[in-house]
């Protein structure tokens, strides 16, 4: 009994050192992270919305969206869109303006497969933007359908489709409730 | 000094001992990741060396695994916070990889085998010698694989001209890489007097 309360002392010593030195980086680090995440974001706004230069988050119905705005005229909305990939979370964000064209789509996080799904995201050498991406600019929101208007990737009909459907789905819902 | 070298090629922890082989298979598709993950793990062998070292007295030999995975998990945890902090492209392409250096044979195989018995300076160096053994062992595969796989080396093309055999990024081709390595390894080894 005296050697498992020993035991028991010394394990429970050396968690508590570890808690605290973890509390420490996690605090240290917090911040840093957020303004990461923040600072991607914010990229990815100006780059899959072009036209605008001011965004203000809103939500409608748990779609989180910004407005997106040049000289304070409604230029379009940029959406958080996640589709669920062949393995785990897509994160997305789309550029749609007013009328539902899409102006722009970039992958911001996903896990898929490398050198197939991966893909998605991929810059061809000598390109700028991500080719797969490319093929939503201009397309109207509702009309997304791989192998109609959006060529899938070979060997990653999964992560091609779910994309797609994805940012299809999720721009024909925002664009409900905004006209309202 | 004999415990430095002795990471690096005649107990390198990737081809003669052959541990820790899980995440070298999964994350030696490019040599960024490559490099990323040697530095992550020597950083937490080192950080887990020197603690298992110092408490070595202290902790009893019945609770001594759940001792040294508190502290290894700390040091992971740390190196897997700063990385998200300062370098998110790397940790997103390690991903889940890094969380689970926490079961790493190596890291702990050091722990058990090395710090457990020896002086905290003795077992920095032992940890230091391990951490740039796994590193190159790690840069040689993920730089053959990233090369005739993608096409590519440290993200940059190397040649437009030929359609890469996509398998060497996957799966198969990290086993068979790191096969034909430890196979090449072996017989010099061998060649070379049995040490």
């Amino acid at each position: 009994m005296g050697q498992l309360l020993k035991f028991g002392l010394i394990l429970g010593v050396i968690c508590l050192c570890a808690t605290l030195v973890l509390a420490l980086t996690y605090e240290v680090t917090k911040p840093k992270i957020e303004a990461m995440l923040k600072a991607e974001e914010e990229a990815a706004l100006k780059v899959v919305m072009p036209e605008a230069d001011s965004f203000e988050p809103a939500s409608a119905d748990g779609i989180e969206y910004f407005t997106a705005a040049k000289d304070g005229t409604l230029r379009g909305y940029c959406v958080r869109v996640t589709a669920g990939g062949y393995n785990g979370y897509i994160r997305i964000i789309a550029g749609v303006d007013v009328s539902g064209v899409i102006r722009g789509v970039r992958v911001l996080e996903h896990q898929e497969t490398p050198g197939l799904g991966a893909k998605i995201s991929e810059v061809r050498p000598g390109d700028k933007d991500p080719w797969f991406l490319r093929q939503f600019a201009g397309k109207q929101a509702a009309s997304l359908q791989v192998r109609r208007n959006i060529d899938a990737i070979t060997g990653a009909t999964i992560s091609s489709a779910a994309v797609t459907d994805a940012v299809r789905d999720t721009v024909k819902r925002l664009m409900e409730k905004v006209k309202k | 000094m004999g415990e430095f070298v002795k990471g690096l090629w005649r107990e390198n922890p990737t081809f003669r001992i052959v541990l820790g082989l899980c995440p070298t298979l999964a994350v030696s598709t490019s040599v960024t990741n490559g490099i990323g993950m040697g530095v992550a793990a020597t950083f937490v062998l080192v950080g887990s060396n020197i603690f298992v070292s110092l408490v070595r007295d202290i902790v009893p030999e019945k609770v001594r695994i759940p001792c040294y995975i508190v502290i290894i998990a700390t040091f992971v945890t740390i190196a897997d916070l700063f990385m998200r902090a300062y370098s998110p492209a790397l940790s997103r392409s390690l991903g889940m990889f890094v969380p689970l250096i926490v079961v790493n044979c190596i890291v702990l195989g050091r722990a058990e085998a090395f710090a457990s018995k020896e002086p905290p300076l003795r077992s920095v160096i032992d940890a230091l010698g391990m951490g740039v053994g796994f590193t190159w062992a790690l840069i040689l595969i993920s730089a053959i694989r990233e090369t005739i796989g993608n096409g590519t080396i440290l993200g940059m093309p190397i040649s437009n001209t030929f359609e890469p055999p996509l398998f060497m990024v996957l799966a198969p081709g990290a086993l068979l890489t790191i096969g034909i390595l430890i196979a090449f390894i072996n017989y010099f080894t061998h060649k070379l007097g049995g040490r």
